[in-house]
């Protein structure tokens, strides 16, 4: 075992490093970072060299990239604008901790995501605890009553939740228990924001500003987790071995629990594998809707920009989250189904 | 799984979820308006939305318009302008002139006499080393920072003269000074450790987080995606009537008319123009429009990509004519803006005697029959086998697309067509060596709004031979590819000419080559809208520095 997860990390090496490089030859084609540096008409050409060179922009996109990998304190470089090298740089590079600095805020990468990371964590985290929470207790609760009322009830909502566009739903949340709260007197969510600054950052008011954006992330994810245990439930519950433990007389709750869930939970556990780390990437629509202030909207702001620094660091932060899920997921399932084992 | 496994599992989650809680509320600093207590009024407060967060609060690191709009609350600099664009006093005791000894005989020295009562809001003296210190850091080739416009070109030196007297001598007389020189200041006395120490002011953590400035506010605190918000500075010469200033950053467009029809917010910053209708209606806000400088427009390409047609100067003239531009300013702008004549429109610089091309597609079908594009049997002129078909190229604005649409149509009696192409801003506007699709000449017709370089100056290198972009001058501004050594002359002379009568004259006969060339045509003059709140009054927003007289603004 110990084996196996030391030959998936060093596998996971190479895949990083070319996961890196794409990344790095797709951003460099997102536009001109100095097109318009976010003022209203394009800088004098003056400026825009001298940024260019100021900024490291001028170097040929595979220096760029060594650059952002292992930093260039070890080249000199003209400073001065005479064309002599003259000093050398002070970057590091993302293998020596240096994530780089924004060209838009000029602020170090690290620090801007960190600012943001928390607020989507805690956006994304209390999302992912309502699915899990409401999609187990609907998808077992249909599976043991299949082709009841309530299962077809559960269905056809499942399948309206799982169609509905997430921006589209967003908008509606926000009409009704927003506007029209608002205007019926009822007490009303707030439409944007994580706290009325009026107010400050207290608990009631993050709560209260996460209810709707946590309900536009929850309900198609519901949706489809509930009919992924249903089916899994369904599949376990008709097997031998479920019929053995209720003829030993055991408790119903334990079966179902213990026994019957435990595997049913293997294509759940694949799933949230899958999605765990792309919490850390935030909600790009709902962040925006919502005016969360997390990754989503990070992202999307210096995509704008042409902020490739942001960005890199962004999605190689994702990136390494996906593989390093992946192996936990692996490692899960020798927990959950003995018989899986990896050598 | 063990029930108390399961247990322990559920309560990692919990941990986690509250360290995530912990960590995003951790700074958490209410900014209840009844903060003091002693205080009978909670105090007073300006809610302004901005549809657009700053990148940066330092002027040296930013050129983003939601970013200079605030330095008149806190970082004032040797004047601003007003709503009738007349420059106003503030760190400078009196605009220099001639007459008062401010401009020297031959126009190359600027003496500038420093108000000595201006403070920083720590309370130190702002004095004429902050300004010395301000241009040394814009120059330092350690500061990356954005512009260095003009002191790189035009400045030869900035010089202290005793704590209050300020000298900026100029290579050559050079008459945009007024709204170019100093639009801010910087604290020498705490940027200059941090330049000590760190050899560059690039991360400085007062770009970010300003706590010292000069103005009748003072930074107070920049929540990233939420607001920031501005106090009274108590060692400000002039106290303001409104305590607070609360800039709240909405997601966009209809989360900041939602804003003000709910009367959330106070002042509403860059409205459209299809949303004026539904706010007027509202009867709780003023609508104010200003002028930007920025000017809609046609520019025509005289490069060697372009079509052979959009080459020839009747051509051009039958496009003018044929365009009604009428159609648009009452179509899609609501009226609220008309067809400006010149780029320098509504402005002291726009001649009078210089007027918009006007609508008349006979003459526009003369002038493409002359010109030898005749009609063809599918309706589309051609010549020497060659169809008249040309790209108009604009970016995404939806403006922008609207307009294209309309003018698709317009053109199809007269057998003109046009291929609509749309580029993302940081393509549209790329420069010529990251292969930008206007810089390098990849059009016909491209539309989008200039402003001069130093509004309201008129002063522009935009239309000069020289910024031409070639590979060897990459870095060329004048994307029409358009030379004419008249207009080269008369651009070099107005810089020089002091004089204003004498430049007005100067421009009229710049914006008379430019009309006659049709080398750029006027589609709307592109105002900026705000909403102002009737619960507030003596705003006089302006065009130039919109927020000039905030200590002035009082609240009902």
């Amino acid at each position: 075992m110990t084996r196996y997860i030391i030959r998936r990390i060093l596998q996971a090496i190479p895949l990083l490093f070319i996961i890196s490089v794409i990344l790095f030859a797709l951003m460099m084609n997102m536009g001109d970072p100095l097109a318009t540096l976010g003022g209203r008409q394009p800088p004098r050409g003056e400026d825009r060299l001298r940024l260019a060179r100021q900024l490291g922009l001028d170097q040929p996109i595979y220096m760029q990239y060594v650059f952002w990998l292992i930093g260039n304190d070890w080249m000199m470089f003209d400073t001065t604008g005479d064309g002599a090298p003259n000093a050398y740089g002070t970057r590091r590079g993302i293998l020596r901790g240096d994530w780089g600095t924004s060209l838009v805020t000029r602020r170090p990468v690290v620090e801007m995501i960190w600012q943001r990371l928390p607020n989507t964590l805690l956006l994304m985290g209390t999302a992912q605890v309502v699915i899990i929470v409401f999609s187990l207790a609907i998808g077992v609760y249909s599976a043991l009553r299949q082709y009841s009322v309530a299962d077809n009830v559960i269905t056809t909502g499942a399948f309206i939740g799982y169609s509905m566009p997430i921006f589209w739903l967003a908008l509606m949340l926000m009409y009704i228990f927003a506007v029209n709260f608002k205007k019926w007197g009822l007490p009303y969510f707030p439409t944007v924001g994580m706290y009325d600054p009026a107010v400050g950052r207290t608990f009631g008011q993050v709560v209260w500003h996460m209810a709707l954006p946590v309900a536009t992330l929850s309900v198609t994810a519901i949706a489809a987790y509930s009919r992924y245990i249903r089916a899994s439930m369904l599949e376990v519950i008709n097997q031998d071995y479920i019929r053995t433990a209720r003829s030993k007389g055991l408790p119903e709750r334990l079966i179902l629990w213990r026994h019957a869930l435990k595997n049913a939970s293997l294509p759940l556990v694949t799933l949230i594998g899958l999605d765990l780390p792309l919490l850390l990437a935030g909600a790009v629509v709902t962040e925006r809707i919502f005016a969360w202030p997390g990754m989503g909207r990070l992202f999307l702001d210096h995509v704008e920009r042409a902020d490739y620094p942001v960005l890199m660091g962004i999605l190689m932060l994702v990136s390494v989250a996906v593989v390093v899920f992946q192996i936990l997921t692996d490692i899960v399932y020798t927990y959950l189904d003995p018989r899986i084992r990896y050598s | 799984m063990s029930s108390k496994s399961r247990t322990r599992r559920f309560g990692l989650v919990v941990v986690l979820l509250l360290l995530a809680f912990a960590l995003s509320a951790c700074p958490a600093q209410p900014v209840a308006p009844g903060e003091a207590p002693s205080e009978a009024a909670p105090p007073s407060l300006v809610t302004i939305t901005f549809v657009q967060e700053p990148d940066n609060l330092s002027p040296l690191y930013t050129t983003m318009w939601f970013s200079g709009i605030l330095t008149d609350f806190w970082l004032l600099g040797l004047w601003n302008f007003n709503d009738n664009l007349e420059p106003t006093p503030q760190l400078a005791r009196e605009i220099p002139t001639a007459a008062n000894g401010g401009i020297s005989e031959d126009g190359r020295t600027i003496t500038i006499h420093l108000r000595e009562d201006a403070r920083w809001s720590d309370g130190a003296p702002v004095t004429a080393a902050d300004f010395v210190f301000t241009y040394e850091m814009i120059m330092d080739e350690r500061n990356a920072v954005i512009s260095r416009h003009p002191y790189d070109q035009f400045v030869a030196g900035v010089e202290a003269d005793g704590d209050h007297t300020l000298v900026v001598t100029f290579h050559e007389p050079y008459a945009p000074w007024l709204s170019s020189i100093f639009t801010y200041v910087l604290p020498k006395h705490i940027l200059e450790p941090v330049m000590e120490a760190n050899g560059t002011l690039d991360g400085a953590d007062w770009n970010r987080n300003p706590t010292v400035g000069v103005g009748p506010y003072v930074f107070k605190e920049w929540e990233s995606g939420s607001h920031l918000l501005f106090e009274r500075n108590p060692n400000h010469w002039q106290q303001p009537n409104i305590d607070r200033i609360f800039i709240r950053i909405t997601p966009d467009d209809a989360a900041q008319v939602a804003a003000i029809k709910a009367g959330d917010t106070d002042i509403g910053v860059f409205i459209s123009f299809s949303d004026v209708p539904e706010l007027e209606a509202l009867g709780t806000v003023n609508v104010v429009s200003t002028p930007s400088g920025f000017m809609e427009g046609w520019f025509f390409n005289f490069g060697e990509q372009a079509h052979p047609a959009i080459r020839d100067r009747n051509v051009r003239w039958a496009l003018a004519h044929g365009f009604d531009r009428w159609q648009i300013t009452q179509d899609l702008l609501l009226g609220l803006s008309e067809p400006p004549a010149s780029p320098w429109d509504l402005s002291p610089y726009a001649s009078p005697n210089i007027q918009p091309v006007p609508y008349d597609p006979e003459r526009a079908a003369q002038l493409l029959d002359e010109a030898g594009w005749v009609m063809g049997a599918d309706g589309v002129r051609e010549k020497d086998g060659e169809k008249l078909i040309l790209r108009y190229v604009t970016n995404m604005r939806r403006l922008r697309l609207d307009t294209q649409v309309v003018v698709q149509d317009m053109f199809r009696d007269l057998g003109v067509r046009f291929e609509l192409i749309n580029h993302p801003s940081d393509i549209f506007f790329a420069s010529y060596a990251e292969g930008g699709a206007i810089a390098t000449g990849q059009y016909d017709i491209a539309e989008w709004s200039s402003q001069p370089e130093a509004y309201p100056d008129p002063d522009t290198s935009r239309w000069t031979c020289r910024e031409i972009p070639t590979p060897d001058n990459p870095a060329g501004s004048n994307w029409n590819f358009y030379c004419n050594p008249e207009l080269d002359e008369l651009f070099a002379r107005q810089a020089v000419t002091v004089d204003m009568q004498a430049r007005i004259a100067i421009f009229e006969e710049i914006e008379r080559i430019i009309q006659e060339d049709m080398v750029w045509l006027g589609v709307w003059q592109d105002n900026d809208i705000w909403t102002v709140s009737k619960r507030l009054s003596n705003v006089r927003l302006s065009g130039a520095d919109p927020f000039w007289n905030a200590a002035n603004w009082t609240l009902e």
